[in-house]
């Protein structure tokens, strides 16, 4: 038995980001901003939050070697829950830097939207540990809701409040979906700890209908909340509407934190004698299918961006589709590789909106002259996205396809490569106008907070490209906690 | 001896070509003077060649030998004999001449002797070289100065002329480059060397050895060449400028008829003695076919050009023959063909100069304002037409006495055809040399120093061929012979 | 022996050269300066291993190994033998003359140079890794400098070329990638070190299959018939220097990839496909001739030929005779050589003349002799003629293709007919004649121009004159290489 003590400390991390979330609510109370003041950045706030994520972190990391079952397996702390803490408190951390600049102008609640992020990165935080399944549900209500508000922000937007209402029906849909499968697998298990589901299963040859029928319910709402295809309808729409900060957040947090509970759910709990193998197979390549032709005529750069999304959701499910631990551990890799290289695009489009108030592909003509190091960087994420090497996204699509192979499934690898090569289509579009199309030649001044975001995201994408050997010690290893049992 | 005195051969013009293509552009006159010391050089070798030969040995002199590439089989191999020896010193006489005669070229003067010491060099590596991998290479290295030789200062329709040439000879090289292959895998694939193979080649079964040689025979008899492979050479001649057409005529042509010396008798016997009804067929057609075209020839030019044909048919005919009567007489119309040829197209190019026209109406008379250079073309013609005490008379009548014995029909029609060489001829000396004077040249001026200086030299061999053919003999003989006794006979 | 990671350096000094001119290159005249300096190094080092190769002892020579993702099983293992050795030398002097053809570039030179190495790079990278996954990588490194050079400085329909281009190079590294995905775990030893590979006996159908996919995903890059679209309009948007790194060097990389990867690990295999092989290197042959007859831009002349000239290596490896290796790696050095130089020559008078059209251009004999002579001396190795380097190469396919049947020599005959024609068809209308309106007023370049034109042309020269060092090297790589082929 853990003491109340213990259990505290084990989840320390989420504390300090709640409490932070708090504290700059308080903080914006206190140092008031005059209601008449034409209201400009206030990145002392964002620095507030900054440094409780980064608080954060180092808890994590100090306790990354202790593992233990809280609440009797309700949340689940191990080295796989640290690698998704840390992932995380790093999305957070970037995406509160990159959007300072453009908050005021869409809001002048500032500290709202800072707190909001947090919170949501907390309830992202608790899905990586989650090990029962009405936490999971809990935790899954803790990122929406703040979601929805984030996605609405823009008041004056009308197609950011369009979002906004796209995304509750869709949480709205989502959630009961999932709780329907919930009840069904309780209902016919009687138990809901992930670790119990998966004993029960695993001594199962035919499977009940009713509980088949949770299953196929459960993965049906995740499949919403990591964008894969064929639940992806809503992404492009709310990925354009939300502002384009959140967009980011959604783009790798919200996405991620879909894989960490799919990932507990489907390795621990589903020893069924189904061909999983085959269902996430195609699960991945309709995702990448859907997602590359989707993106090949789209105008706009963010909608491009989410229908990426869909495609690189397809690649990472692979790794699940692969069902072995080397597998995940590919996955998790790439998450990494991935939320660097979105994260740094972002940013760029970011500071790029900041400038010209477009996120319209065409007036991207000409960035290679206008601003040199952003263009560079987009270009690199870009390139990463794709998967060419001496970028993270090289390493990374490179593991996923070594181990689908080994579990077999070399048609997905041949779909999976030729995806590919149609998304190098596109991205080369985007550098096409960045470095060859004819576009305006003013200078652009960036901000530069969007310049360290994007520094730190671009760097960790070319390290992990040229030496990415302990990125993958630590996702093997996080990995192994899933397998050890 | 000296040692490397052959490649020396090869290296001088060589060296001489790049060096013309090197004078400063103020200068490019020049170009002609390195031309003439290099091409000059080129001549004093070949005849201490000439001297030092020793005329007993059948085999191979002054022979080089270099690693080249090992481990294909294929090695630097020169060396000298009866067969190749007059070859070369033809070539160096004629490219020597050539060059003096080219006095007049003023466009692009540099290119012009450079290409012509490069071809020089390639005629003389081709009758050298003794590896079949260094054979082609200078066979097919010819190509390319010739092409641009006719294709830059050649006449109205040079560009056809050239790639017409171009493409023909390539065709028929690649038909070599294919016997050369096969005869390599035939025979162990161990090696190129001419004379290292010639006992596994000549061992090889019939079938094997006609196939070989076969192919072979295409690719000289369109250099040569031999009807119906000869269409490339009117256009060739009419286009190319005089120098050009000297060498054409002159030695071009010959690499085809040593080849089939060179890479018959003593490499394929049993191949070359199948082939050589065929061969002896097509000789006589060319003799009668080259000499009754060019009695329809208003343009001089195409005259000399088609009585090549028709000369070279004997030689043809003459080396089909197997005999030693008719190799010999083969190998002396070579070598004297190479000297009428230079002549007749040394003269046409003056009167080309001098007319602005080679329409044989178009002259008339001409031995009345100009008598020497009238009575050189005579001269010349007659030595054509095989004129006893001239050196044609003696390879011609050396062929049909040899070819008698062997191909009897053949060689009465080849003595006939000397019937209409001598209509063709005496037709067209009536025509330009006597008869009414056409008032047009009156003011033909007299043979220059220059063409003097080009053209009599080549009388004089001439003469000096037809009345002590020994002279070539002498050097021919031993090679001959032993040509002769790898045939059986 | 040396101790100098001569490998290293030829892969790293491009990259550390695209570097220095990232962060140097502000003044237009540095970055060049910077690239020349990182070619003499990757020539030199190219060179001085090539002089310094052991060829009676062959094998791999200059091995350098280092972990690099031990979790993968990657090991950075660079190294050349026989077969790379002629690839390094030739991609050093392409890269060298390439720097210099390319002095003038005035639009955005900083990253014009800075890509050249970066592909560069990947390239150097391709020829001399042993590990498989380091292959990939750096072959995948060259896809998008490609791009972007083609893209940002090419001409003629150079956005559809440049993404034709690189979808294709992509396509066929997506076909790669999965064959190495299934030999690593085919052969289980939990590394992509390809000699390791190599001692792995592998199944029949297993080398049937993934030889022919790896035969397909390198082959987009020889490039193979009918995957070979790509290749003459990429040649003819490019500009010079890429070109010449293109259909210099690209090429080659993909029949480097089939003979390294494919042939050497699946030597049943690849003689299971035999045939097919010769087939489409005959089609190749013949195809890519005709085409270049009929072409009016000069680029594309020589863009076709590449493609019939590459169909020389195909034809050499199907014939699964030591002459025809001989002459499949050969021809590899002889057409980059020869290639190179064409479009150096093309490029200049692109550069000066505005037009490649083969009709406006005449007489480039009486205005640029240097340039006309350079001209004769490619077109002769792109016949074949003797003394030139295509010579050997060529002779050493056709021994090769005639003892595999005299009926498929006597077809590629008639191709090299076929190149003659085209061949002369171009030099006599651009070479002869008076000069045209457009050549008016050119005339030969500046040294600094003729400097890569003359080391092209000496090279075919002395290639084609003294082979045999050239010829040894190869041997000590295709003899073992047919040993494995014949003793599987």
């Amino acid at each position: 038995m853990i003491s109340p003590a213990d259990t505290l400390i084990h989840l320390l991390p989420e504390v300090i980001v709640a409490i932070t979330g708090a504290v700059v609510i308080v903080a914006d109370l206190v140092w008031k901003r005059p209601d008449h003041v034409r209201p400009g950045p206030r990145p002392w706030l964002a620095y507030l939050g900054i440094a409780g994520l980064a608080a954060a972190a180092v808890v994590t990391v100090a306790m990354a070697g202790r593992s233990a079952e809280l609440f009797e397996g309700l949340v689940i702390i191990d080295p796989l829950t640290t690698f998704f803490r840390l992932l995380f408190l790093g999305i957070a951390a970037v995406v509160l830097l990159v959007a300072v600049d453009p908050l005021p102008r869409f809001t002048r609640w500032d500290a709202e939207f800072h707190a909001l992020v947090l919170w949501c990165t907390l309830g992202h935080m608790l899905l990586a540990s989650a090990g029962e399944l009405f936490t999971i549900f809990l935790a899954l209500q803790l990122t929406s809701l703040p979601l929805i508000v984030l996605i609405g922000y823009a008041k004056r937007d009308k197609r950011s409040g369009e979002a906004a209402l796209k995304y509750l029906l869709l949480v709205l849909v989502s959630t009961a979906v999932l709780l329907y499968g919930m009840s069904f697998i309780y209902g016919s298990l009687g138990t809901s700890t992930v670790a119990e589901i998966g004993d029960l299963l695993a001594g199962m040859t035919t499977v009940e209908p009713v509980l088949a029928l949770g299953l196929v319910l459960l993965l049906t709402g995740f499949a919403f909340k990591i964008t894969a295809a064929p639940f992806h309808y809503w992404v492009p729409d709310v990925y354009q509407g939300a502002p384009t900060p959140v967009t980011a957040f959604m783009s790798v947090g919200s996405k991620f934190a879909g894989f960490a509970l799919a990932l507990r759910i489907i390795i621990t709990g589903l020893h069924l004698p189904l061909n999983w193998h085959v269902i996430f197979g195609v699960m991945a390549a309709l995702s990448m299918t859907i997602g590359n032709l989707g993106a090949i005529k789209q105008t706009d750069i963010k909608r491009l961006l989410a229908y990426s999304g869909i495609a690189q959701a397809g690649f990472l499910l692979i790794g699940i589709a692969a069902l072995s631990e080397s597998g995940v551990a590919a996955l998790l890799f790439y998450t990494v590789a991935y939320g660097l290289a979105n994260l740094a695009a972002f940013a760029a489009i970011i500071a790029f909106a900041q400038s010209t108030g477009s996120t319209a592909l065409a007036d991207y003509a000409g960035l290679g002259r206008r601003a040199p190091l952003t263009a560079f960087v987009l270009t690199v994420a870009l390139l990463s996205l794709a998967g060419l090497p001496l970028m993270a996204g090289f390493v990374a699509k490179f593991h996923v396809f070594l181990q689908a192979t080994q579990a077999g499934l070399v048609w997905l690898v041949a779909i999976g490569v030729a995806n590919s090569v149609v998304s190098l289509y596109y991205y080369l579009r985007i550098v096409w106008q960045i470095y060859v199309a004819e576009g305006e030649s003013a200078p652009l001044a960036l901000p530069w907070r969007s310049g360290v975001a994007m520094g730190v995201c671009i760097s960790g994408v070319l390290i992990l490209g040229v030496y990415p050997e302990p990125m993958l010690t630590a996702a093997a290893h996080a990995a192994s906690a899933l397998f050890g049992k | 001896m000296i040692p490397g005195v052959l490649a020396a051969l090869i290296l001088i013009p060589l060296a001489g070509g790049i060096a013309s293509s090197l004078v400063p552009r103020r200068t490019e006159g020049r170009a002609r003077d390195v031309a003439l010391v290099s091409s000059g050089a080129t001549l004093g070798v070949a005849l201490w060649l000439w001297v030092a030969f020793d005329r007993s040995r059948e085999t191979m002199q002054f022979e080089f030998v270099r690693e080249w590439i090992p481990g294909l089989g294929t090695g630097i191999h020169l060396g000298v004999d009866g067969l190749s020896l007059p070859m070369v010193l033809l070539t160096a006489l004629l490219t020597f001449l050539a060059t003096i005669a080219s006095s007049k070229v003023s466009d692009q003067v540099r290119a012009y002797f450079s290409l012509l010491l490069i071809l020089e060099a390639g005629l003389i590596g081709v009758f050298l070289a003794l590896d079949l991998v260094l054979f082609y290479l200078f066979w097919e290295v010819v190509l390319i100065p010739m092409f641009f030789l006719i294709g830059i200062w050649g006449g109205e329709r040079r560009t056809y002329a050239s790639v017409k040439f171009f493409v023909y000879t390539l065709s028929g090289s690649l038909a070599m480059l294919a016997g050369i292959i096969a005869l390599f895998l035939s025979t162990g694939g161990k090696t190129f060397d001419l004379i290292a193979i010639a006992p596994a080649a000549a061992a090889l079964p019939v079938a094997t050895q006609t196939a070989i040689f076969a192919a072979f025979a295409v690719a000289l008899a369109v250099k040569i060449p031999i009807v119906p492979f000869h269409t490339w050479l009117p256009d060739a001649h009419v286009e190319a400028p005089t120098a050009v057409s000297v060498l054409l005529a002159g030695v071009l042509l010959k690499m085809g008829s040593y080849g089939f010396l060179r890479l018959g008798p003593q490499l394929l016997p049993e191949g070359f003695s199948q082939i050589a009804p065929t061969l002896a067929l097509l000789g006589v057609i060319s003799i009668v076919w080259g000499a009754a075209v060019a009695l329809r020839q208003t343009d001089l030019k195409r005259l000399v050009a088609y009585s090549s044909i028709s000369h070279m048919g004997y030689v043809m005919l003459g080396i089909a023959s197997g005999t030693a009567a008719g190799m010999m007489g083969a190998s002396i119309q070579m070598f004297s063909h190479g000297l009428i040829a230079g002549m007749s197209f040394l003269l046409v190019g003056a009167l080309y100069e001098r007319a602005h026209t080679r329409e044989i109406e178009a002259f008339g008379g001409i031995v009345k304002v100009a008598p020497v250079l009238a009575g050189t073309l005579v001269f010349a013609s007659f030595a054509s037409a095989g004129l006893p005490g001239l050196s044609g008379f003696v390879g011609e009548f050396l062929v049909i006495v040899g070819s008698f014995p062997v191909f009897a029909p053949h060689a009465v029609i080849a003595a006939a055809a000397v019937v209409i060489t001598c209509g063709y001829l005496l037709w067209m000396l009536r025509e330009v040399v006597f008869g009414p004077l056409n008032a047009q040249h009156a003011e033909m001026p007299e043979m220059t120093g220059t063409e003097a200086a080009s053209i009599l030299p080549l009388g004089a061999a001439c003469l000096a061929v037809g009345i002590f053919p020994q002279i070539l003999e002498g050097v021919m003989r031993s090679s001959l012979d032993a040509l002769v006794r790898a045939l059986g006979g | 022996m040396t101790t100098l990671p001569l490998m290293s350096i030829i892969v790293f000094a491009p990259i550390v050269g695209s570097v220095l001119i990232a962060l140097l290159g502000r003044d237009p005249r540095v970055p060049r300066l910077i690239a020349l300096a990182a070619s003499t190094v990757c020539l030199a080092a190219a060179a001085y291993a090539y002089a310094t190769y052991d060829r009676v002892a062959g094998g791999l020579q200059f091995v350098e190994s280092a972990p690099w993702i031990p979790s993968l099983g990657v090991r950075y293992i660079v190294g050349a033998d026989g077969l790379s050795l002629p690839m390094l030398l030739l991609t050093g002097m392409v890269m060298f003359t390439g720097v210099l053809a390319s002095w003038n570039v005035t639009s955005r030179p900083r990253e014009f140079f800075a890509l050249l190495l970066l592909l560069v790079t990947g390239v150097f990278g391709v020829f001399a890794a042993i590990d498989a996954f380091a292959l990939f990588f750096f072959y995948e490194m060259a896809v998008l400098p490609m791009y972007l050079l083609i893209a940002i400085w090419g001409s003629t329909r150079k956005d559809y070329s440049a993404m034709k281009l690189t979808l294709f190079l992509f396509a066929g590294s997506a076909a790669i990638l999965i064959a190495i995905c299934l030999v690593f775990f085919q052969v289980g030893a939990g590394t992509f070190d390809m000699r390791v590979w190599a001692e792995h006996g592998f199944g029949a159908d297993f080398q049937r299959w993934v030889f022919l996919l790896s035969f397909v995903g390198f082959g987009a890059l020889v490039p193979i018939w009918p995957l070979h679209t790509w290749s003459p309009d990429g040649h003819v948007a490019a500009p010079t220097a890429v070109s010449m790194m293109h259909a210099g060097v690209l090429l080659k990389l993909g029949a480097y990839g089939i003979i390294r990867f494919g042939v050497t690990l699946f030597p049943d295999g690849f003689a299971s496909w035999a045939t097919l092989i010769a087939v489409i290197g005959a089609i190749n042959v013949l195809y890519g001739a005709l085409c270049a007859l009929n072409q009016t831009d000069l680029k594309y002349v020589i863009g076709y030929s590449s493609v019939s000239h590459m169909g020389y290596v195909l034809l050499g490896l199907a014939t699964l005779n030591r002459f025809g290796f001989e002459g499949a790696v050969f021809q590899m050095f002889a057409h980059g050589i020869m290639t190179a130089l064409f479009f150096v020559l093309v490029g200049y008078v692109y550069e000066k003349a505005h037009t490649r059209q083969i009709a406006e251009i005449s007489g480039l004999m009486r205005r640029t002799p240097l340039v006309a002579a350079a001209f004769v001396i490619a077109s002769a190795a792109s016949m074949g003629m003797p003394s030139t380097s295509g010579f050997v190469a060529e002779l050493l396919v056709y021994i090769g293709l005639w003892s595999l049947s005299p009926l498929l020599a006597g077809l590629v005959f008639v191709g090299v007919v076929i190149t003659a024609g085209y061949l002369l068809r171009m030099l006599t209308r651009i070479l002869l004649g008076e000069p045209s309106e457009a050549v008016a007023h050119l005339s030969d370049p500046a040294p600094v121009r003729l400097v890569p034109v003359g080391i092209l042309a000496i090279t075919i020269m002395v290639v084609g004159i003294f082979p045999s060092s050239m010829y040894e090297t190869i041997r000590s790589a295709t003899g073992p290489l047919l040993a494995r082929v014949m003793g599987g």
